[in-house]
C-alpha cells in the first residue's frame, strides 16, 4: 500500500510530539520534585541557615529563611515602619537619629556578619546607607537596629566589610568623590575616602584617602589588608571621563601601619576624624592595576587570593592576598560582577550581561589550565550580586548559592509596572549547579550574607527583660507636668490599657511612656492613636516612650494594632480631650485609684500566699 | 536495714518533702507549642508560670486563689509528722511500741487522705466558682481530678502529685513497713543457720 508522503510526515511529527510529552514532561516534573525536595521545609520544621538580604531603596534588611526562601521579617534600619512602630513619630530617639544623620530613608547595599576566627559569630550585623554616608549596627539577638552613625568626610557609603577574623574594623567605602576641601569652587579634582569604624564604639578611627571612586570592600582573611575595587582613577567628573584609561586598580590598603600612623598623629584631621595620605606615607596604600572600572572584589576562605570581577571586561583579576601580584586573568563571561565561594576550591562569578552564574576552579586557572570553567548556569536576569552559604566566611558551607537578580521580567504574575525582585536559590552540593528555586522580595535586595541557624538561633531572644525606668504594674499614672503638659505611665497586657482612660486639654503636650508587661513570647501588643499619626509597637518587656500634642476636642480611642487575644478587638481606651478653655479641672491619677472607680480588668494580682 | 534507720530515714524524707513542690500543675494548648505552662503549690505558696495564668483565667472567669491558709496546717502536720517518725526510730520491741508505731502510720494515712480532699476541695472551687461574667462562654464549669488531665477550653490541664507529695508517699510507704520491720536484721550466723534449715527442708 502507497502512502501519501502528507500523511506520513504528519503522522511522524505526531509521534514525536507524542513521545515529547510523555518522556520529555515526565523527566521535567521529576527534575523538578528532586529541586523542590531540597528547598522544601514542611510547616512547623525551621530552616537549616538564617539569610539577611540587605532592603535597597527600602532602607531595611529581609530576613529569610534558607532554603525555603520564607520571609521571616524585614529589620527597619534608615525607614519608619509603622508595623514594627519603628521611628514612626517625631520624638521617637530612633526618629530624631535618623532626621540627624541624613533622613528618614535609605540604600542599604551590603549586609555584614560580625566575626571570630574567620567565622560568623551572629553578635552584629553592619548594613550601608549609600544615600546618606551612613552606617548602621544591627544586634542580632533583638533583630533590632542598634546603631546609626555618619561617617565624616565621605559621601555614598558604598561596599563595606568586616575586618576578617576577628571584626577588628568595620571598612566603609566613600563612593561618591569631593572637592578635598569640602569648597565647590576648588578646581582641583576630587578625592574621596576609605573610612575604619571601630565595631563597639561605632567610632571612625581613620581614614585613608583614594583619588577615584571606591566601590567594593573585602579585606584579607588575616586582617593585613583591605581591599577596595577603585574606578575612575581618571577622577572625571563625567561618565566620558571616567573610562578613558585601560586600567583601574585594587587598592590595598595597609591596615597595621594604617592604625600605627594614625597612632603617631600623621593624619590631617577634619570633622574629628584623621585622614591619612597614601602619597605622604611608603606602603600605606598599593594600587593594583585591574581592567577599567572593576566592581566586585573577594577574598578566598583560604586567605590565599582576593579576586576582582571584570565589569566591563570578561574577566577577573586573581590577585596574591600577600604579595599583592597578580597571578592570573581569565576570561569568565560578559559582565563579571561578584565572586562567591564553596568548600572545595571553586568559585562562582555572577555575570551581569550573560545573566548567569559562571562555575570555575582557581587552581585551574592560576595555573593557567584551558579546562578552569566547570559550569554555567542561567538566572532571571541580569544578576548583580550572588552569595553562597559561608562563602563570605573562611568556612564555606558549599551547598546553596543565592542569586540576587536585578530583573524578574517574566518570573512571577504581573503586578503593574513595578516589578519584583528575583532571588533564585541554586544547589551548588554536586559539580553541576542546579537551579532549586526561586522568591520574589520588595526593592531591592543588593546583596546577601547567611549565618548557620545552629549559630543564632541560641542567641536570640525572644522577651525583653525590663528596664529600670519601665511601668511597673500598679504604678502607673496621669499627671499634670506643667500647665500645658502632662505625663501617662501607662501597663499593658491582655486584653487592657492602665488606665484606659485619661483626660487632657487640647494643645497639651502629652508624654507617654508605655511598658508592655507581658512575659511570654510573641505577646505583642500596639498602641495605636487615631489622628495623632502614632502607632507604637511593643513586644513582650519592652518600654517606649512617645510625645505629642493633644489634637481637636474630643475622644479618641486608642487600640491594639497587633492582635493579641480574644479580646484583642476590644482592648482599646480613650483619651479625651477637654476644650482648651474648658474650666473642668483635671486631677493627677494613680493606679489603685482608678477613673471609673472600678477594677481595670486583666491587671495580674501577685501569686497566691498561704 | 534495722528499724532505726528505717523510721530516721522516713522521718528525714518527710521533712525534706517541706522544701519541694507537694502539687504540679501542667498546662498545655495549641499556641504553647513546646511551653508547657507549670504551676506548683509548695509549702510557700503557688510558684511558676503565675503571671501567665493569672492573665489568662480572667478571660474564662476563674478565680486563681489568692489564699491558701491550709497550707499552713499542712506544714505543721508535716513537721508534726517527722517528729512522730523521729522518735518511732526509738520505740521497743514492746506492745506499746507496736502500738505507737502503728499510730504513727495511721496518722500518716489519715493527713495524706485528707491533704488529697483538700486538694480535690480546691480543684473543684476553681472549676465551679467562677464569675458569670466572663468574657468567654463557651467554657462549662469543671473539675479537675487529684491526678489525670482536665480539658478546659483550649488548654489541657494535668495535676498530679510533685516531688514533695512523692517523698511523702515513699515515707508513708516507709512507716506502714515500720510496723512490721525487725528491731535489727539477722546476724550472720543466724543467716546461715537460715540457709541450713532450708537445705534440709529441701
Amino acid at each position: 500500500m502507497k502512502r501519501h508522503p502528507l500523511v506520513v510526515v504528519v503522522l511522524t511529527v505526531a509521534a514525536t510530539l507524542g513521545a515529547v510529552q510523555i518522556f520529555g514532561c515526565g523527566a521535567s516534573r521529576s527534575a523538578k520534585s528532586l529541586a523542590a525536595e531540597k528547598v522544601y521545609v514542611p510547616p512547623g520544621e525551621l530552616d537549616k541557615y538564617y539569610g539577611f538580604l540587605s532592603g535597597g531603596q527600602s532602607g531595611s534588611v529581609f530576613v529569610v529563611g534558607i532554603p525555603s526562601g520564607r520571609l521571616l521579617r524585614e529589620i527597619p534600619v534608615f525607614e519608619p515602619r509603622a508595623a514594627y512602630g519603628y521611628a514612626m513619630n517625631d520624638t521617637d530617639p530612633r526618629r530624631q537619629l535618623l532626621d540627624a544623620t541624613g533622613g528618614a530613608w535609605g540604600d542599604t547595599h551590603h549586609p555584614m556578619l560580625s566575626e571570630k576566627n574567620g567565622v560568623f559569630d551572629g553578635r552584629y550585623l553592619w548594613i550601608n546607607d549609600l544615600a546618606n554616608g551612613r552606617l548602621a549596627r544591627i544586634r542580632l539577638d533583638y533583630f533590632e537596629t542598634d546603631r546609626i552613625i555618619k561617617i565624616p568626610n565621605l559621601q555614598g557609603a558604598h561596599g563595606i566589610a568586616v575586618v576578617s577574623p576577628d571584626t577588628r574594623y568595620i571598612v566603609v567605602n566613600g563612593e561618591f568623590e569631593q572637592p578635598t576641601d569640602g569648597l565647590v569652587t576648588n578646581p582641583a579634582p576630587y578625592t574621596s575616602v576609605v573610612a575604619f569604624v571601630e565595631p563597639e564604639s561605632m567610632v571612625v578611627k581613620f581614614e585613608v584617602r583614594v583619588n577615584g571612586n571606591i566601590d567594593i570592600a573585602d579585606t584579607s582573611k588575616d586582617g593585613r589588608y583591605s581591599f577596595s575595587t577603585v574606578y575612575n582613577l581618571e577622577q572625571g567628573k563625567d561618565m566620558g571621563s571616567m573610562i578613558q584609561y585601560d586600567r583601574d586598580a585594587v587598592a590595598a590598603i595597609d591596615i597595621p601601619l594604617a592604625e600605627k600612623l594614625a597612632g603617631e598623629g600623621r593624619g590631617e584631621v577634619r570633622n574629628g576624624v584623621p585622614i591619612l595620605d597614601p602619597a605622604q606615607h611608603a606602603g600605606l596604600m598599593t594600587l593594583i592595576p585591574v581592567p577599567k572600572n572593576p566592581h566586585g572584589v573577594n577574598a578566598t576562605p583560604d586567605g590565599r587570593y582576593v579576586i576582582a570581577s571584570g565589569k566591563l571586561s570578561p574577566t577577573v583579576t586573581i590577585i596574591d592576598a600577600k604579595t599583592l601580584a597578580i597571578v592570573a586573568e581569565p576570561e569568565v563571561g560578559l559582565g563579571p560582577l561578584h565572586t562567591t565561594f564553596d568548600d572545595r576550591g571553586n568559585a562562582f562569578t555572577s555575570l551581569f550581561l550573560d545573566s548567569q552564574v559562571v562555575k570555575w576552579n582557581i587552581d585551574r586557572a592560576v595555573k593557567g589550565a584551558s579546562d578552569y570553567i566547570v559550569d554555567r548556569i542561567n538566572v532571571h536576569y541580569n544578576i548583580g550580586h550572588l552569595q553562597a552559604v559561608g562563602g563570605d566566611s573562611m568556612r564555606p558551607s558549599g551547598d546553596y548559592l543565592l542569586a540576587l537578580n536585578k530583573l524578574s521580567k517574566d518570573q512571577y504574575l504581573p503586578v503593574g509596572p513595578d516589578l519584583p525582585e528575583n532571588q533564585e536559590i541554586i544547589d551548588i552540593s554536586g559539580e553541576q549547579m542546579k537551579m532549586l528555586a526561586s522568591f520574589p522580595t520588595p526593592p531591592e535586595p543588593h546583596d546577601a550574607t547567611f549565618i548557620s541557624a545552629s549559630v543564632l538561633q541560641s542567641i536570640v531572644k525572644q522577651v525583653y527583660t525590663p528596664t529600670d525606668d519601665a511601668v511597673a504594674v500598679g504604678k502607673e499614672s496621669v499627671v499634670r507636668t506643667g500647665p500645658h503638659s502632662v505625663a501617662v505611665n501607662m501597663t499593658l497586657i491582655r486584653s487592657a490599657y492602665t488606665p484606659d482612660t485619661f483626660e487632657v486639654k487640647e494643645g497639651d503636650i502629652v508624654t507617654m511612656k508605655i511598658t508592655n508587661v507581658e512575659t511570654i513570647r510573641d505577646m505583642i501588643h500596639g498602641f495605636a492613636l487615631p489622628d495623632h499619626n502614632l502607632n507604637v509597637a511593643l513586644p513582650p518587656g519592652d518600654t517606649k516612650t512617645v510625645t505629642f500634642a493633644a489634637g481637636k476636642p474630643g475622644a479618641y480611642w486608642f487600640y491594639c494594632t497587633n492582635f493579641c487575644s480574644a479580646l484583642h478587638l476590644e482592648m482599646r481606651g480613650r483619651m479625651l480631650v477637654q476644650p482648651k478653655d474648658s474650666t473642668v479641672t483635671l486631677t493627677d491619677w494613680h493606679a489603685g485609684e482608678n477613673v471609673k472607680g472600678q477594677v481595670v480588668p486583666g491587671v495580674p494580682s501577685t501569686g497566691a500566699r498561704p | 536495714m534495722t528499724r532505726k534507720a528505717l523510721y530516721l530515714a522516713a522521718a528525714a524524707i518527710t521533712a525534706s518533702a517541706l522544701a519541694l513542690p507537694f502539687w504540679g500543675f501542667a498546662m498545655s494548648a495549641p499556641q504553647y507549642p513546646g511551653e508547657t505552662l507549670q504551676l506548683q503549690v509548695g509549702r510557700e505558696g503557688i510558684t511558676g508560670d503565675v503571671h501567665e495564668v493569672e492573665t489568662l483565667q480572667h478571660y474564662i472567669g476563674v478565680r486563681f486563689p489568692t489564699e491558701l491558709p491550709e497550707l499552713r496546717w499542712v506544714t505543721r502536720g508535716i513537721l508534726g509528722l517527722a517528729g512522730l517518725l523521729l522518735l518511732a526510730a526509738f520505740t521497743a520491741e514492746s506492745r506499746l511500741g507496736r502500738v505507737y508505731r502503728g499510730a504513727c502510720a495511721l496518722v500518716f494515712v489519715l493527713l495524706l487522705g485528707a491533704s488529697a480532699a483538700v486538694v480535690q476541695g480546691r480543684l473543684y472551687q476553681v472549676g465551679h466558682e467562677r464569675n458569670p461574667n466572663a468574657p468567654i462562654r463557651a467554657i462549662r464549669d469543671f473539675t479537675p481530678p487529684l491526678v489525670g488531665p482536665v480539658k478546659v477550653g483550649n488548654f489541657t490541664v494535668w495535676s498530679f502529685p510533685h516531688v514533695g507529695a512523692a517523698l511523702l508517699l515513699a515515707a508513708s510507704g516507709l512507716a506502714l513497713f515500720g510496723t512490721r520491720a525487725p528491731a535489727r536484721r539477722p546476724t550472720g550466723h543466724g543467716r546461715r543457720l537460715h540457709a541450713r534449715q532450708n537445705e534440709a527442708a529441701a
